[in-house]
């Protein structure tokens, strides 16, 4: 068939259905069939998938003539998708294109929930597409035999790029890529990604730099005209709404309107305690939504969550409270309003949030913002204008994170064995270890052979051995059983099933949480009243409780921060309480009794003025930066001035962090008038103090923890089936110290740094905001009392760093142990 | 900077070291050292850094050299796991000592009594002397003091400014000592302490009383 003809039979399809294809869908079959590589920029729900399965069948069709009598077979297709919750959905309309243009093509998932049977299934016959995510795709490439699966592959497709760009499961992808593209030479790579600011980037990191596939590479974007509206959530006694919080509980009786008024409502929360807390309130509040209201979220059992969407599609839900976790995927055409509560910390996040609603083309989507404390009206006024400017964030790709890709030279080990050489140059084509040195190839060589850098006498070290041709292979049972147990950690907390004693699987909870309950305590699990009975085999058994709770189990990963983009909105938007009354929004308008008191209390600083606050409590001395900038540059400012304060004389304090500013708080008051001085801000020496001010506090030894489960030196037991390796588990704390004191030059050790550096820190950001402060002036006022601006700083008792100069002696001497309640 | 305490007539000096000295029989309690523990990761592929397996014996070097004692008394997880080749470096550090050695069996020492017995370590399940029991496992037996190891103490410490700190400690209660882990590949468990406790944390330099 020719191309055209080709083109016919997609039309016709379309036209049978009584659609039209959007010229983006054209482009990309014409790209595709044209043996493009490419990344296709389209958001959620608009028909992105049917953009790249058409193509992928096409092109089967064309090689293949007799394509309605005969089947050829063997995996012809990838669709990696992050979130497995999104393959039943992927395969539906894949199975629907195949089967309607009259091919016998099968589709195949495989994923965390795959049968043991399919899997075998599978590996006797591969379905012709297969939809998979990152992490079942390495435990293929961990798999004997392999390289035949792959061998005829001619595409492959990964979907939310976006999503994992930015994090190890993109590096991840970046090595599985580097593979297959060595297995199937005529393998075409195409991503899907919803709109960020660096998406020429994504691409790049998608199919490597300077790589042949990327010149020969296009980028499609839907550009479909979506018309959002942000509306705010304005309390009606703003006298009285709170100064801080992340709740937002006080505005609860203002959704409810909301929620009557449209057909099917989601409130997005930024955690899932938040997710659950709202749950039970709107439920206490109001019983008459019973069996109309339901939640999802990251933790809930997979039966319940595919039982949520399906009851959105089918209009039989009034509203469902969720996290992220509805964030990706799934198309919702009963969706009408979307309600966000508390900022959402991203243009990009929000936009896609906003999108779930009024999912049909050319339909309008509503959003509105609920404020959780006063000043985030002042966000959500910068985000109205974000939202009409698209200032989308960029998503950070990593660089050399060797713990990846020392997990991977493993998988690769304890299948086919791997060749070094080989490996490298592939390696080398990705955009994470493009600047890998022949060095540190060799270090990490010799860490897995010999678990350092030369052979000592009584080590007994085994992890992958050399054999006499120079392959790397791994011969011993046990740890290639481990290494394949390890894989899938890459998002990794220890988590725990929480079950019912009687059996019944309710869902995950983080082991952190539960370590902090004894029996007997109850907590708010799923929507239910959960009694704690024990902890057995990585399992937590609970029975369900009418004793009423305070206790919400928190998830780690609620922290993000504002972009620089976002962080420039926020700042004009706060100046402008300074100028005419004009020029203000709604939202500021109604936070003029806070201004003013702010104004009482201290200043509301101009574009020209950098403000510092300083007052005393009964916590101790308060000290207050406001730059404006997001949580991590403030994490970075604040580090690096806590470390040069803490140069000037000995001290002890605790730093705060949140998107406006930042916090210093001292048994001991610091001299202001040295620091500024002292010209504390200045961007002289800045790498160099920052990188001595991490030694002194706790990031690094945060992200080690990551680094170290996947590396494998942490081994994780495997929770579902119940293993546990009590003789092999060490706290990544411990380690990290033990690294610290022997093994500092290790270069897992030294990625902990680096990381924190370069995503946590933005380092570059941090720069440009210390050039902006030295072109303002220093404002500093002595407050007699806590501002309104410090509220929900000082309030923070979470998440504080730490840092000190002090003798150690000297502090406990001022310290007393912590007692028990009872 | 050590702390001495008397106890029923008997004097104990508490060291930095994580050791307990017992002047009276001259003999060095050190509790929960997990020889062998670097190695057995190692064994199963954690690459942990080998330089950690000889600090141990370094330590426990140091800490005789400085009170010379007559018997060394491990309470308890000497050793880590089955035997692997830390084995053979704890044979030659033994043989160098010439002292009497006691080992409190605890929950990790699976290695045969008979190896130790060799090496002239005596191996008993405990120790009932002048009115003390020496134990791997926290005990309250009626008319005795108690010391013991396993728990590996550590206590949370608050001060003003929201300050917060982690340290190992010596925790006593009325009639019992649990001693902290002596082991430099070996975590620590938070306790809460009551006001009738006494604790005792450890810096690098020094054993300091803590308010309570």
């Amino acid at each position: 068939m020719t191309r055209d003809q080709l083109y016919e039979v997609a039309e016709n399809w379309f036209e049978e259905q009584n659609w039209k294809p959007f010229a983006f869908q054209k482009k990309t079959w014409k790209a595709f069939l044209q043996g493009k590589h490419g990344l296709l920029n389209a958001p959620t729900g608009s028909g992105k998938t049917y953009a790249l399965w058409f193509p992928i069948i096409l092109d089967y069709i064309k090689k293949n003539p007799d394509y309605r009598d005969k089947h050829k077979k063997g995996l012809k297709a990838i669709w990696i998708t992050p979130l497995r919750a999104l393959s039943q959905e992927i395969k539906q309309s894949a199975e629907r294109v195949a089967h309607d243009l009259g091919t016998q093509m099968t589709v195949g998932i495989r994923s965390g929930d795959t049968t043991t049977k399919e899997r075998a299934q599978q590996k006797k016959q591969m379905p012709d597409l297969l939809i998979t995510t990152p992490e079942s795709l390495h435990l293929l490439l961990a798999t004997k035999g392999y390289p035949k699966i792959f061998k005829d592959c001619s595409a492959i497709v990964v979907d939310e790029w976006h999503e994992l760009l930015g994090t190890k499961r993109g590096v991840q992808m970046e090595l599985g890529l580097s593979r297959l593209r060595a297995l199937s030479k005529n393998i075409r790579i195409w991503g899907i990604s919803a709109t960020i600011g660096n998406l020429d980037q994504a691409r790049q990191v998608l199919l490597g730099p300077d790589s042949e596939a990327l010149e020969k590479s296009v980028l499609i974007k839907a550009n479909l005209k979506k018309k959002i509206t942000v509306k705010s959530i304005i309390p009606k006694e703003m006298e009285t709404f709170p100064w801080r919080g992340h709740l937002g509980l006080r505005l609860l009786e203002e959704v409810i309107p909301i929620i009557n008024n449209s057909k099917t409502t989601l409130l997005f929360t930024n955690t899932r305690s938040q997710c659950e807390i709202w749950f039970q309130k709107i439920l206490e509040k109001h019983p008459e939504y019973a069996g109309e209201i339901a939640m999802h979220h990251g933790s809930i059992n997979k039966e319940t969550r595919v039982w949520v969407e399906n009851a959105i599609r089918n209009e039989s839900l009034k509203a469902v409270v969720c996290t992220s976790s509805l964030d990706l995927g799934v198309d919702f055409a009963p969706v009408e309003t979307v309600i966000q509560i508390g900022g959402p910390k991203g243009i990009a996040r929000f936009l896609q949030r906003a999108g779930r609603s009024g999912h049909r083309p050319g339909k309008e989507s509503v959003i509105y913002f609920l404020p959780t404390h006063a000043i985030e009206l002042v966000e959500a006024s910068a985000l109205q204008k974000a939202v009409k400017q698209k200032a989308v964030e960029d998503r950070m790709p990593y660089l050399n994170s060797y713990d990846v890709l020392l997990q991977y030279l493993t998988t690769l080990a304890i299948s086919e064995g791997f060749y070094p050489n080989e490996i490298f140059k592939e390696i080398k084509q990705t955009f994470c270890y493009q600047a890998v040195s022949e060095d540190q190839w060799s270090w990490l060589l010799n860490f897995l052979v010999m678990g350092s850098q030369s052979l000592q006498s009584y080590d007994e070290y085994k992890k992958v051995e050399v054999e006499e041709d120079g392959r790397f292979k791994v011969n011993n049972r046990g740890v290639a059983m481990r290494h394949r147990f390890q894989i899938g950690t890459i998002v990794g907390d220890a988590n725990l099933t929480v079950r019912y004693q009687k059996g019944g699987y309710i869902g995950t909870i983080e082991e952190y949480f539960i370590s902090k309950l004894n029996q007997g305590d109850v907590f708010t699990f799923a929507g239910r009243n959960l009694e704690f009975i024990r902890i057995k085999e990585m399992q937590v058994h609970v029975r369900n409780s009418r004793k009423k709770t305070s206790k919400v189990p928190s998830w780690g990963g609620g922290r993000m921060t504002l972009s620089a983009q976002m962080s420039k909105l926020l700042r004009e938007e706060l100046y402008k309480v300074s100028l005419d009354k004009k020029e203000q929004s709604r939202e500021l308008k109604s936070l003029a009794h806070i201004f003013k008191q702010q104004r009482v209390d201290s200043i509301v600083p101009k574009p020209d003025e950098f403000l510092i606050e300083t007052f005393k409590t009964r916590d101790g001395y308060h000290h207050l930066f406001y730059p404006f900038e997001g949580r991590f540059v403030h994490e970075a400012m604040g580090s690096l001035l806590g470390y040069r304060i803490s140069l000037l004389s000995p001290i002890t304090f605790s730093l705060a962090f949140n998107d406006y500013g930042f916090e210093i708080l001292s048994d001991q008051e610091i001299d202001m008038q040295q620091v500024i001085d002292n010209d504390l801000f200045t961007i002289d020496y800045m790498s160099s103090d920052l990188e001595k001010s991490l030694n002194s506090t706790e990031m690094a030894r945060r992200k080690f923890r990551d680094i170290a489960v996947i590396s494998g030196m942490v081994f994780t037991g495997y929770p579902n089936k119940g293993i546990k390796m009590r003789h092999l588990q060490s706290g990544s704390q411990l380690l990290f110290d033990v690294f610290r004191d022997y093994e500092d030059d290790n270069l897992l050790f030294q990625q902990a740094f680096t990381e924190t550096f370069e995503h946590q820190l933005e380092e570059g950001r941090l720069r440009i905001s210390l050039e902006r402060i030295e072109t303002q002036t220093i404002v500093w006022k002595q407050c007699a009392k806590p501002t309104p601006f410090s509220f929900p700083l000082i309030t923070d008792r979470m998440s504080r760093e730490k840092l000190s100069s002090e003798k150690l002696a000297d502090r406990i001497k001022r310290m007393a142990a912590i007692l028990s309640k009872k | 900077m050590t702390q001495v305490l008397k106890i029923k007539n008997n004097t104990f000096i508490l060291h930095p070291l994580s050791v307990i000295f017992w002047e009276q029989k001259s003999m060095l309690i050190i509790s929960d050292v997990h020889l062998g523990k670097v190695s057995h990761f190692r064994k199963f592929g954690a690459a942990v850094p080998q330089k950690a397996i000889q600090k141990n014996f370094d330590l426990m070097t140091e800490a005789i050299e400085y009170f010379k004692p007559k018997t060394i008394c491990f309470l308890g997880d000497l050793f880590h796991s089955s035997i692997n080749k830390e084995w053979q470096l704890f044979e030659k550090w033994i043989i160098d000592q010439n002292l009497e050695f006691i080992l409190v069996e605890g929950n990790h020492d699976i290695i045969s009594p008979l190896r130790y017995e060799k090496l002239g370590v005596k191996v008993v399940p405990e120790i009932q002397s002048d009115g003390f029991l020496l134990t791997h496992h926290p005990e309250d037996r009626a008319g005795f003091f108690n010391f013991s190891g396993h728990i590996h103490p550590a206590v949370r410490l608050r001060g003003a400014g929201r300050q917060t700190l982690r340290l190992p400690c010596f925790f006593q209660k009325e009639n019992q000592m649990i001693v902290p882990a002596f082991g430099q590949f070996t975590g620590s468990h938070s306790l809460t302490p009551s006001k009738k406790d006494k604790i005792f944390a450890v810096t690098k330099e020094a054993v300091f009383e803590v308010e309570v």
